[in-house]
């Protein structure tokens, strides 16, 4: 590995050198890649359990129609859940999301029913979401305030201006907007027809653009140092910029919030003050199943990806064996339970 | 405080007090409710009841005020729970479904029954979230917020997906009521303050909470029985968010699981630090927690008096926390000379730790 173990024995290199990536290996499965390994785990699990007991002859449960409803109907919990991987990474929290959802969603409802025209009205939807995340950014970094105290206040701020906007739901009448919510590619024959719509492309756009920004730039590097418990000093003496880096960490989770808001407005076709009640911690929720350390410092994209999978399939089983609502939020309770013992033990080991 | 003599001195302390803030900012909101509404500062004494708007405030004041001395404590071990808007909607499920199902609703055994009953499931609620932060030693904000995620399943559950509504006058009693002309809520409020305090401040419990909260670690070695004594805090957090629950869900005798405590964690923690605790924990105040909810409570009333959209008393809560936070913000402290700010580039350290670096 070093140098000097190089220029002394030479001839002995190739048989030490898989041996040491061997260790390396190792390690890395432990650290990184335990948590989403769980996650993968249960996601087989519950696919292979809904294979096993809603499969009849003529139509299998694992289909791609399957799959296509599951993120017809997730798409907005995704993109949100994507903003909270990066914001849960850098060793934060955004409280905010649920409360910036309604917001966007009435500010889309009430723009377009005053006339606005259609692209302007989304592009400020969204930059709603990336303001409210830019003040949270704002307080955290400048204002050395908890993530958690100030995007809470972020929260109590969106659903009050929300509040002030409307306090029913208004129904988008747009055709425009109307038109766009319903877009969707149709595959497959009958009985087999599953759907790609708008929502779903904007999300998968999002987890691409966030597996990049995340992985494979500067900016995903200074994120992980800032969740690494050091508070990103030992990515400062890199040459990073950790407080910049915190900052755009809450613009992205805000902006995302912001999509995510425009994705629950197609969803819905309408604007209400009080949806997205809880929905902060369902993206929580989704990205701890998903495998990232809450305490900051691990975790992947792909693996909120398959948290959301997780969390979007125990609503389909709940529904299919015909539980009632309630059982939804224990069972996912259950399951973050487990994930939070999980990734416990093996921060008990990494020690 | 110290009686120094000089009036500039006595001053000085006073505003200095950490309670000398939110106490201002009390009187200045009542002040101002006063002005606006005429009749708002007056006390009645009808048929032998207390009434009026300031009564009315701090009878509403008491859910916050035991959700927030619970808070309060947890606080300064160092800790958070999220869990105390669940565990209010857990403890009067439990508490209203056993009424509904009793042969005799009416009857005080059934209702003290009933209100043991949701103290219990709370406090096992509370035993929950210790065992998880002090027995396996999670984070005190994610296992709590498992609860939050499924408390209220967890109280549906109880009441069958139903919003449980009942009849028991001496469970009413404990919202409505009154004793000796006071009402009933402000009386249990009192003698839940008095007993928390008592303990905390007249026995060392207080000291080793604050010490836990500095440094879990060094007291722990000091021969502190940190872990236990963080269990029992998240016990009693538990026990005061289900009395809470009763009281708050008492005068309508309707166990929404969905809706009872919706926010509440979020109003708990709020009191909490506008009352001047620090969340960082190692220290706290009690009465500041008091004066927390009582402003809290009076923003709701506030809103209503100057004729605001009911509706946007969450954007004044937004408002006054982010301008609390940021007016206690070391850094605006520092530019302003309050405190001096150590200078070290980047996000907050401790002075010793740039040195360890370079060495």
């Amino acid at each position: 590995m070093t140098a000097q173990t190089l220029s002394e024995k030479l001839p002995t290199t190739p048989p030490t050198a898989p041996r040491a990536s061997d260790r390396w290996w190792h390690r890395l499965l432990d650290r990184r890649f335990l948590p989403v390994a769980g996650t993968v785990a249960t996601l087989i699990l519950l696919l292979v359990g809904g294979q096993l007991r809603y499969s009849t002859d003529d139509r299998s449960f694992i289909s791609m129609r399957l799959f296509s409803n599951l993120f017809i109907d997730n798409s907005y919990l995704l993109v949100l859940a994507i903003g909270m991987t990066f914001v849960i990474i850098s060793g934060g929290i955004d409280l905010s999301v649920g409360g910036v959802v309604a917001l966007v969603g009435l500010v889309i409802a009430k723009l377009l029913e005053n006339g606005a025209p259609l692209p302007f009205v989304l592009v400020v939807g969204v930059l709603v979401g990336t303001t409210m995340g830019a003040l949270i950014g704002v307080m955290v970094q400048y204002f050395r305030i908890q993530p958690f105290i100030a995007s809470l206040a972020g929260l109590f701020l969106a659903r009050g201006l929300a509040n002030l906007l409307g306090k029913t739901a208004i129904a988008i009448k747009d055709e425009g907007f109307a038109s766009l919510a319903s877009w969707k590619l149709k595959f497959g024959e009958r009985p087999d027809i599953w759907y790609i719509n708008l929502s779903m492309i904007i999300a998968f756009v999002v987890l691409l653009i966030a597996v990049y920004l995340l992985h494979y730039t500067r900016f995903g590097r200074t994120v992980y140092g800032l969740g690494s418990g050091d508070g990103g000093q030992a990515a400062g003496l890199m040459g990073l910029k950790p407080g910049a880096t915190k900052m755009w960490v809450y613009v992205i989770s805000g902006t995302c919030a912001g999509i995510g808001g425009l994705l629950f407005a197609f969803y819905t076709k309408s604007g209400y003050n009080l949806s997205g009640v809880g929905m902060e911690l369902d993206a929580i929720a989704s990205v701890v199943i998903g495998g990232a350390v809450l305490t900051g410092g691990a975790g992947f994209v792909l693996g909120t990806f398959a948290g959301v999978s997780v969390y979007g399939l125990i609503l389909v089983i709940c529904n299919r064996e015909g539980l009632e609502i309630w059982w939804n939020r224990i069972l996912i309770g259950a399951i973050l339970l487990g994930f939070v013992l999980l990734q416990r033990v093996l921060v008990a080991r990494r020690r | 405080m110290s009686g120094d003599g000089t009036a500039t001195s006595w001053i000085r302390t006073v505003s200095r007090h950490h309670l000398f803030w939110p106490v201002v900012a009390l009187v200045a909101l009542w002040i101002a409710c006063g002005i606006v509404s005429p009749g708002f500062l007056d006390i009645k004494l009808v048929d032998g009841h207390l009434f009026g708007q300031l009564v009315d405030i701090a009878r509403n004041s008491v859910t916050y005020m035991l959700l927030a001395l619970g808070m309060c404590l947890v606080i300064a071990t160092g800790g958070i729970d999220l869990s105390v808007g669940a565990v209010m909607a857990i403890a009067l499920s439990v508490s209203l479904t056993y009424i509904d199902g009793a042969a005799n609703g009416e009857s005080v055994s059934t209702a003290l029954t009933a209100i043991a009953l949701g103290l219990a499931a709370a406090a096992v609620v509370g035993a929950f979230n210790g065992f998880l932060v002090a027995g396996l030693g999670i984070q005190p904000f994610i296992a709590t917020m498992i609860i939050l995620v499924a408390g209220r399943g967890i109280a549906l559950a109880f009441t069958g997906g139903q919003i449980t509504t009942t009849h028991s006058a001496p469970f009413k009693s404990i919202g409505s009521g009154f004793v000796l002309g006071i009402p009933t809520p402000l009386v249990i409020g009192g003698v839940v303050f008095t007993l928390v305090a008592l303990l905390v401040r007249r026995t060392a419990l207080g000291m080793l909470l604050e010490s836990i909260g500095i440094n879990r670690t060094a007291s722990q070695m000091a021969g502190v029985r940190s872990r236990n004594i963080t269990w029992l805090v998240y016990v009693l957090c538990g026990l005061l968010a289900g009395l809470a629950g009763l009281v708050y869900g008492a005068p309508t005798m309707a166990a929404d699981a969905n809706n009872i405590g919706q926010l509440m964690e979020l109003n708990a923690i709020m009191a909490v630090v506008i009352g001047g605790t620090k969340l960082d924990g190692g220290k706290f105040s009690l009465a500041g927690t008091i004066v927390g909810a009582l402003i809290l409570t009076t923003l709701d009333r506030a809103v209503i008096i100057f004729h605001l959209p009911s509706e946007s008393k969450d954007l004044f809560k937004a408002i006054v926390v982010i301008a609390i936070c940021i007016a206690g913000s070391e850094r605006l402290r520092g530019q302003l000379g309050l405190r001096r700010v150590p200078q070290v580039p980047g996000p907050p350290t401790s002075p010793n730790k740039p040195v360890e670096v370079a060495a």
